[in-house]
């Protein structure tokens, strides 16, 4: 009777929707202030152009969120704790700069975010962005944060009008779906940054430190896997689906106007056909609430990794004098998002989006040591990484690194 | 002294000079509390790996290299033994439990040391210093120098191998010496404290080597909040096997916190003794004698004597939690008085009960704060109090422990009021529900801040979310009704707990409805006042505030309801033994809440069209 109850629970939708979770929660994460400005800035400025990177991107986004997934239903451990025990101290700390980089740069982009967000209400970023960092440090160091994360991400999903928005103003649908699998690309310096700065959004490094241990605290097991794994992937397509409408709201709305993104009033306006003269409100809300929402879980989940890499205490009910460097290492990286904000005469556009080309820059480096680990039998043993996740995987590995080298060559050189 | 992260990588050399390899492991023998290095591990060209035994053909080892006695055609070449431990590999960089200082660490280097030709494990480096070392010596005597010059040493914090348990690797197979320390040779306490720095996978693996019994006085010594992940990862048989052998107060403590589905399921599974007590407590409520309570208390009549009350005691009342006292108590379960153990063993064994019995008993209620509890214990330096209802029936006993318990978390609490550091749960009724779900009234503000400047429709998908978290709240009410009543019939009415819930649901709405109005009055009437022409339309917002106020509580209200009928068919369900789906209640009550909250806001907003006539 036993077994015949577990089995009726454990499949059907039901099962399914007790499963989901992580996957889904770290990839709306991950369309925070950076996702939004980026993929705002490439539908304002290029139009469609850029659709077809989105369309050829989705493939990479999925197999690499599962890849983190799965090594942490097989191995029950972090990402940060696998590179350690893999590769010893020196890769690692490599990795852990790497990561604590890639996560400093978004934080400061979430107070970006935040100020770009509160300056729509008519509040000052000096008034806004101190008080902010308060509120997501007081937020991280209570542990409230467990259910305020769900409201903020309640709040953050009104990113889904972008969908509304996309059909209200009425795109020459043909022209997006040619744009959407023809490639193009414009040989400029921003171009390719931009490019950069898409797929770091859209695989953002840090996202694969989160999914993993979200999957190891669940305590997911290798059974359980097959069926978490479409929250995993579920999640990456559903971010990936309203990354494209945004872009497609951006380019029929913004672009044919020749708008200009440099700042956040003029992204909000993509949201007119749908909102009419509330658009700035609703974006404000969004923005806001996406940013708040990154903005405590970045530098968390960068704590939490470096110190399971290497064996510092760690845990929000620890004290400061248990685990100084965990609660060191998370203010910091807050307090440091805050400051660089506070900066006068620093557009905030601008930031966001080079904290997006950090990220995509960084991205390659953290996938190769995923690669090594995933295909590594002795940690993986029977569920290393298939032919296609391979392919997948070190293609964009490689064209990531080739668009940050010719990115570099073009600059020195001076073309574009 | 030799560091393996620098021994690492050096060239082995044969006796006539020549570099046969490079270093990449050494294997100790497990037996002795610091262990000898019994073979050696090296890529050979082209990174074959070979191993050789230590003793046999290594003459000297160096800073700079290891030089063997023999040329390379003389060498043997041997294979690893199951019982030997690498250090490259099963504990560089790996995480290990320190089982004197009860943590969990990393390992950051091993140090090695030599005495007449024999290298020996001193111990598992664990500091910073370790790691500095490992990124670069150079860094380390750096670091180590700037911070003599404030005065202080860069000191080695080095674990002996006999308190060193691995995680990754099973020890159980390998012949270890009697001093050496394993996790699940600690105090259930300590290991309780281990457990919680470990992930659940790695906290499955720990429960695979403890016995039903240690697992079970562990689990009771864990936080909160891990009990019920712990258990809920563990297989059902063992889970249940595991619960019935807690102490009835903790193992309903633990599956008070799982899902419905999990909980229903386990104690179908055990006894029916001890699923009944188990069902007994989850009717009491937390934070009163009745919820710390055990019902596994000794109960005795006044006409006994002593011969046969101890006999009773050596039989059927062994296994009881707490034998100090002995309660007496009339045919209908009504308490009499007292004996103590004391008073048992210096008495004649033919002494009738009642000749001895204290008729002067402290007791307490069911529904006592549980701190007035503890504190009366301690007071009169009780080992137990009996816990009666109103009609004076004993009901169980609360034991010392878990009133000690219960001071020192509520010690916790004051000093956290005294630093101001975290706000105490809420006084009573709505507020401890309003603080309870802080982030619920947050997410209410939020909404309806929106709602007071976006239009119609955005209130609906923002609000209606609240009410979808509430029904949920509802159907969890519901559903611990159904577990705990399964077999009580004579709590509280169903009723009158939902119609409880009901108004504070109620409540918080209107409160939330009425303080988000004004303060969206404040807000816009001030901005009015700055540029006057807005005055219908904010007459329309504070209205709108207003309205939604009342749909939540509306919603709030019919939820509830539904709730209680819900609860009620389940219930009818369960007691003609058919399994009911946790989800399906949460389902359908948040169907109820969607719905609900829809038509009400939408009649809502069809009145204030009408009345302001826009």
């Amino acid at each position: 009777m036993t077994s015949k109850n577990t089995r009726r629970t454990r499949t059907g939708l039901f099962a399914l929707l007790a499963v989901i979770g992580p996957g889904v929660i770290a990839a709306s994460a991950g369309n925070d202030s950076g996702g939004i400005s980026t993929y705002s800035v490439a539908g304002a400025k290029y139009g469609y152009t850029m659709l077809w990177m989105m369309l050829a991107m989705t493939p990479s986004f999925v197999i690499v969120q599962e890849m983190a997934g799965r090594m942490g239903a097989v191995t029950g451990k972090g990402f940060a704790a696998l590179i350690r025990e893999r590769f010893g101290v020196r890769p690692t700390f490599l990795a852990m700069l790497m990561l604590l980089a890639s996560n400093a740069a978004t934080t400061i982009a979430e107070f970006a975010g935040i100020a770009a967000a509160m300056q729509l209400f008519g509040v000052s970023k000096y008034i806004s962005v101190p008080i902010a960092a308060i509120v997501v440090w007081l937020l991280v160091v209570r542990g409230s944060f467990r259910n305020v994360e769900k409201v903020l991400l309640a709040l953050s999903s009104v990113f889904i009008a972008y969908v509304i928005a996309a059909f209200l103003a009425k795109p020459d649908w043909a022209v997006v779906a040619t744009s959407a699998v023809v490639p193009k690309i414009v040989p400029t310096q921003a171009f390719i940054a931009l490019a950069i700065g898409l797929t770091g959004t859209t695989i953002a490094p840090w996202m694969q430190f989160l999914v993993q241990s979200n999957i190891v605290d669940k305590g997911t097991t290798v059974k359980e896997w097959a069926l978490a794994r479409w929250d995993v992937i579920v999640g990456a397509i559903v971010a990936n689906v309203i990354a494209c409408f945004i872009i497609i709201t951006t380019a029929t709305v913004l672009h044919p106007a020749g708008v200009e993104i440099t700042g956040a009033g003029e992204a909000a306006r993509a949201l007119a056909p749908l909102a009419g003269h509330y658009a700035e409100t609703l974006f404000a809300i969004g923005l806001l609430s996406a940013s708040v929402l990154a903005a405590a879980v970045l530098p968390l989940t960068a704590s939490y990794a470096i110190c399971e890499a290497f064996g510092w205490e760690a845990g929000l009910d620890r004290s400061w004098s248990e685990a100084p460097l965990f609660n060191g290492l998370y203010t910091f990286v807050i307090l440091t998002g805050a400051a660089v904000i506070l900066i006068p005469g620093l557009n905030l556009i601008t930031i966001m989006l080079v904290s997006q080309v950090i990220n995509g820059m960084l991205l390659p480096f953290l996938l190769i040591f995923m690669m090594i680990i995933i295909n590594d039998r002795r940690i993986m043993g029977r569920y290393v990484n298939g032919r296609v996740g391979n392919t997948f995987a070190w293609t964009t590995i490689v064209v990531v690194i080739t668009l940050t080298a010719l990115l570099l060559g073009m600059t020195v050189l001076g073309i574009g | 002294m030799f560091y393996l992260t620098r021994m690492l990588g050096k060239p082995v050399v044969d006796a006539a000079g020549d570099e046969i390899g490079t270093i990449s492991d050494v294997a100790i023998a497990t037996r002795e509390v610091f262990p000898r290095v019994t073979s050696l591990a090296f890529l050979g060209p082209e990174k074959t790996p070979f191993m050789l035994s230590w003793r046999k053909f290594v003459a000297e080892i160096d800073d700079d290299r290891v030089t063997l006695n023999v040329t390379r055609d003389a060498l043997r070449f041997s294979y690893l033994q199951p019982d030997e431990i690498l250090l490259a590999r099963d504990l560089l960089s790996q995480q290990i439990v320190d089982t004197q200082g009860m943590k969990v660490v990393r390992v950051n280097d091993l140090k090695l040391s030599e005495s007449r030709n024999q290298l020996r494990l001193l111990g598992a480096e664990v500091g910073v210093r370790g790691i500095l070392r490992g990124l670069s010596p150079a860094l380390e005597r750096g670091v180590q120098r700037i911070v003599r010059i404030f005065g202080s040493e860069l000191t080695e914090d080095l674990i002996a191998w006999n308190y060193m348990d691995l995680l990754d690797r099973d020890l159980s197979h390998v012949q270890l010496s009697v001093t050496h320390k394993r996790l699940h040779e600690l105090h259930p306490a300590d290991i309780a404290d281990v457990l919680e720095k470990l992930t659940p996978a790695q906290r499955a693996k720990v429960f695979e080597h403890l016995d039903n019994s240690q697992a079970a006085e562990t689990i009771s010594e864990l936080e909160d909040e891990f009990q019920a992940d712990v258990i809920d990862d563990l297989g059902s048989q063992r889970a249940s096997d595991i619960l019935e052998m807690m102490d009835p107060d903790d193992a309903a403590d633990v599956i008070g916190d799982l899902p419905y589905d999990k909980a229903e399921a386990l104690l179908r599974l055990m006894g029916m003794k001890e699923s009944g007590a188990i069902r007994g407590l989850l009717g009491y409520r937390e934070k009163t004698a009745g919820g710390i309570m055990t019902p596994e208390v000794t109960t005795i009549s006044a006409e006994w004597t002593v011969q046969q009350v101890i006999e009773h005691l050596r039989g059927e009342a062994a296994e009881n939690e707490s034998i100090y006292y002995i309660y007496v108590t009339d045919d209908d379960d009504r308490l009499e008085g007292v004996i103590s153990l004391r008073d048992l063993v210096v008495s004649e064994p033919g002494t009738l009960v009642a000749d001895i019995v204290t008729k002067d008993v402290f007791t307490a209620d069911v529904d006592d704060d549980q701190e007035d509890v503890a504190e009366t214990m301690s007071k009169y330096d009780l080992l137990a109090m009996p816990v009666i209802d109103e009609t004076g029936r004993l009901l169980g006993i609360v034991t010392v422990d878990d009133a000690l318990a219960v001071l020192e978390e509520e010690s916790a609490e004051d000093l956290q009021i005294a630093t101001g550091q975290r706000a105490r749960e809420g006084v009573s009724g709505i507020w401890r529900w309003v603080s309870r779900r802080g982030w619920l009234v947050v997410w209410s503000l939020l909404a309806l801040v929106a709602a007071a400047t976006i239009p119609e429709a955005l209130i609906v998908l923002l609000a209606g979310t609240v009410v979808l978290r509430i029904a949920e709240d509802v159907a969890s009410h519901a559903l611990s009704r159904v577990i705990e009543s399964e077999d009580e019939e004579d709590k509280m009415p169903l009723w009158r707990r939902i119609t409880g819930d009901a108004l504070a649901g109620t409540g918080l709405g209107l409160v939330v409805g009425l303080v988000t109005g004004a303060i969206t009055w404040l807000f816009i009437g001030l901005t009015d006042w700055l540029q006057p022409g807005g005055e219908s339309e904010t007459l329309i917002r504070i209205e709108v505030t207003i309205v939604v106020g009342l749909v939540y509580a509306l919603s709030v209200l019919l939820v509830s309801v539904a709730g209680t009928l819900v609860a009620r068919i389940a219930e009818a369900a369960a007691s003609r033994g058919r399994r009911v789906s946790g989800t399906a209640v949460t389902v359908t009550l948040m169907i109820v809440g969607a719905l609900s909250f829809t038509g009400f806001a939408y009649m809502a907003f069809f009145a204030i069209r009408s009345i302001t006539g826009s």
